[in-house]
């Protein structure tokens, strides 16, 4: 294709493809500081291509697919190329990886041990992974978390964080804006914007650790932390996981591994501030 | 005529099973399933493991002594009802 | 053409040491594009490759033996429905090679589970299939419709529970199509490929995958119907496979089918016209993936449709999908 970049994220890579150049520039400037990986064999593949020809040029439509593409995804507009091309790697990896158990969960990491906090978009665990990335935890992904099929690790996947509406106000005033992406208004989920993570979390990209707690969060409520049983968490992470019936016995045995070793709860915050007292206490009460 | 159906595990479909605290999950190779299941599910495959070819009232008989199951026709009728479903899923099968 | 490249390295899988990083993402996207993937895995078994190549490579395999398990528990499951009325399951394409342990069957992925009825059956089994959990895709009049009048299979069914479709065919052709094969003959020929389990006999494999991929579709997924055929052709008798061709009349298309498998895949072979244009829109795939050759590609399309049904019919036809906002691919 005309523009192209490879990238690459914990342990997969990617060769992006675009019809346009301002989707491939604005990545390249984002992952400046991600290893170099030009002319690599990639994992996946990504295209990012009009939708049809006229659409080229003419009020520009971005299809997005590759070597795994949805038939109905909706098409998107060229200044929200960026995004396009982030989901674009989100569906590859959520179609394709096959060496992990991919769960739809951020996870954070400190003194060795792993938080992984699962839930819908909207539930707070990207804004929540993102702040305390800030505040002594390493980052280690925002979307998904690769659990180790063998040794029951957690391993990172650190893209660029993707906050949406409320929660780009709340992590800007934090971080500051020179490590924000460019604002992208009015997508299908609102307003977008993403944060780089911090130079560590890329150098330590390819370092995993093994998971000590499971939160189930949930933001807008009165602060409430209910402890989730074995099989609860089960069925809830075979839903957040995209690779799980693929994977077959490896996921079976990676995922009843994981449920019956690392402790779970929900908790309910209504502030950033609420959510961090619960995570403090629960970490050290269960670590 | 009232043709006694029996039952058995063909050892292809035998599962992996996990204990968790409040269930029981089986994963089941052939057809890549997980199925969920509580009492009195696990002891019923349990008792059926070694591959033999049963009636509802073997079965009985096997439970029997390792459980208290209660009012007999109540059981006979419960582990009938658990064996059609697991038939349907292809965990156990007509012989 | 990376396409080009593809059936390269499946001919001549040594070639697969000398590519360089750049030719080896092409080589994958189309390989991922034209699902032969898992193919070209077990082809280039035993060749120096590149470490990052490997675990893609696995990965595919792993997908393949997955879709392959899959398939014959669907293939269980659809024979245990059928037990109770009768009717022997006779499975098609993919499942089939799986069923029977072909080569064929080796990094395959199957999608839905193709099966062969009566006809005489068909209510019987649609019945037996409705009992033991699967249902209607969708509740399309039309669709509904121009399937059972015009079609040789019943509208597509699916398994509430496990979500996998079935395809409930009486012959291997749609009903408007000219080449008329003889359904009895096939059904009557089949043989055993495991417990409860039938596939064609190894003549009417190659008929029905080189009807299939000439008489009827548009050529999407030709290059992984093409090397089904390539390999089910070395199980055959070629006077035998040549005698079986005409009575199901589909002597030209497995000629054809013989020569372009010989061309892409195997020693090389003369080509006519016909088949250069064939070949050109099997080996229409760019080194991202993406299809090219817009024009021929829906020629073959338009194609299609014209080998399936008359001129007046197929306007219909294409109007009433068309409004649907349908577009091919």
């Amino acid at each position: 294709m005309k523009h192209s970049l490879t990238l690459q994220i914990g342990p997969a890579t990617f060769r992006i493809g675009s019809a346009w150049r301002a989707p491939i520039d604005q990545l390249a400037d984002l992952y400046a500081g991600y290893p170099d990986r030009r002319g690599a064999i990639a994992d996946f593949t990504v295209r990012l291509q009009p939708t049809n020809m006229l659409r080229r040029w003419v009020r520009p439509s971005i299809f997005i697919t590759g070597d795994h593409g949805l038939a109905d995804a909706a098409p998107m507009s060229l200044p929200h190329g960026l995004l396009a091309a982030e989901m674009g790697m989100n569906l590859q990896m959520a179609l394709g990886w096959r060496r992990h158990l991919l769960l739809h969960a951020s996870s954070v990491e400190r003194d060795g041990r792993v938080l992984v906090m699962t839930g819908e978009s909207g539930s707070g665990k990207s804004t929540l992974a993102a702040l305390l990335g800030e505040r002594g935890w390493r980052l280690m992904g925002d979307e998904f978390a690769l659990l180790d099929l063998d040794k029951g690790a957690i391993l990172p996947f650190p893209r660029l964080v993707s906050l949406k509406n409320q929660a780009i106000g709340v992590v800007q005033h934090v971080v500051g804006a020179q490590r924000m992406g460019p604002l992208l208004r009015a997508t299908a989920k609102g307003d977008i914007r993403h944060l780089v993570p911090r130079p560590d979390v890329v150098a330590r990209m390819a370092q995993g650790a093994m998971p000590a707690l499971l939160l189930f969060p949930r933001f807008g409520h009165a602060a409430a932390i209910r402890p989730v049983g074995q099989g609860e968490a089960f069925m809830r992470l075979t839903q957040a996981s995209t690779n799980y019936v693929a994977l077959g016995e490896a996921g079976f045995v990676a995922l009843t591994r994981f449920v019956t070793g690392v402790p779970a709860c929900a908790i309910d915050f209504p502030s950033g501030e609420a959510a961090f007292e619960m995570i403090d206490r629960l970490w050290d009460e269960g670590v | 005529m009232d043709r006694i159906k029996r039952y058995r595990i063909d050892p292809r479909d035998a599962c992996l099973t996990c204990a968790l605290d409040d269930l029981t999950l089986l994963y089941h190779g052939r057809s890549g399933q997980t199925h969920m299941v509580i009492s009195p599910v696990p002891e019923m495959l349990r008792a059926m493991q070694d591959g033999a070819t049963l009636t509802v009232n073997d079965l009985w008989h096997r439970l029997a002594q390792s459980y208290d199951l209660g009012d007999r026709d109540d059981a006979l009728a419960q582990i009938g009802a658990q064996l059609e479903a697991l038939e349907a899923l292809g965990l156990v099968r007509a012989a | 053409m990376s396409a080009a490249l593809l059936v390269r390295v499946l001919r001549n899988p040594a070639a697969a040491e000398h590519l360089d990083a750049a030719q080896w993402n092409a080589l994958i996207a189309a390989a991922k594009a034209e699902r032969l993937i898992a193919t070209l895995a077990w082809r280039v078994e035993g060749v120096r490759l590149p470490d990052h190549v490997q675990p893609i490579l696995r990965d595919a395999r792993m997908d393949a033996e997955r879709e392959a398990r899959q398939a014959l528990w669907e293939a269980d499951r659809a024979a245990a429905a059928l037990a109770p009325i009768g009717v022997r399951l006779v499975v098609l394409k993919g499942t089939a090679y799986a069923a029977a342990g072909l080569l064929a069957g080796q990094g395959r992925f199957i999608g839905d589970l193709d099966i062969l009825v009566p006809r005489s059956a068909m209510p019987q089994v649609e019945r037996a299939l409705m009992a033991a959990g699967w249902e209607w895709v969708k509740e399309d009049a039309y669709d509904d419709a121009y399937y059972r009048k015009w079609m040789h299979e019943l509208p597509p069914m699916i398994h509430v529970e496990r979500d996998q479709m079935i395809d409930v065919h009486h012959t291997i052709l749609p009903l408007t199509a000219r080449p008329k094969p003889d359904a009895d003959a096939l059904l009557a020929d089949a043989v055993p490929a495991g417990e409860n389990v039938w596939t064609l006999s190894p003549e009417d494999r190659v008929i029905h995958a080189a009807a299939h991929m000439l008489a009827d579709g548009d050529l999407q997924g030709g290059l992984r119907n093409l090397w089904d055929i390539h390999c089910l052709l070395e199980h055959v008798d070629p006077v035998a496979l040549d005698r079986r061709a005409a009575r199901h009349g589909l002597r030209r298309h497995v000629a054809q089918a013989q020569r372009l498998a010989g061309a892409l895949y195997g020693g090389g072979g003369a080509l006519t016209l016909w088949d250069r244009i064939v070949r050109a829109r099997l080996l229409a795939r760019d080194g991202w993936g993406r299809e090219t050759r817009k024009l021929l590609v829906f020629a073959f399309y338009l194609r299609s449709h014209w080998l399936r049904m008359p001129p007046l019919m197929l306007a219909r036809h294409l109007w009433t999908k068309w409004r649907k906002g349908h577009r091919p691919r």
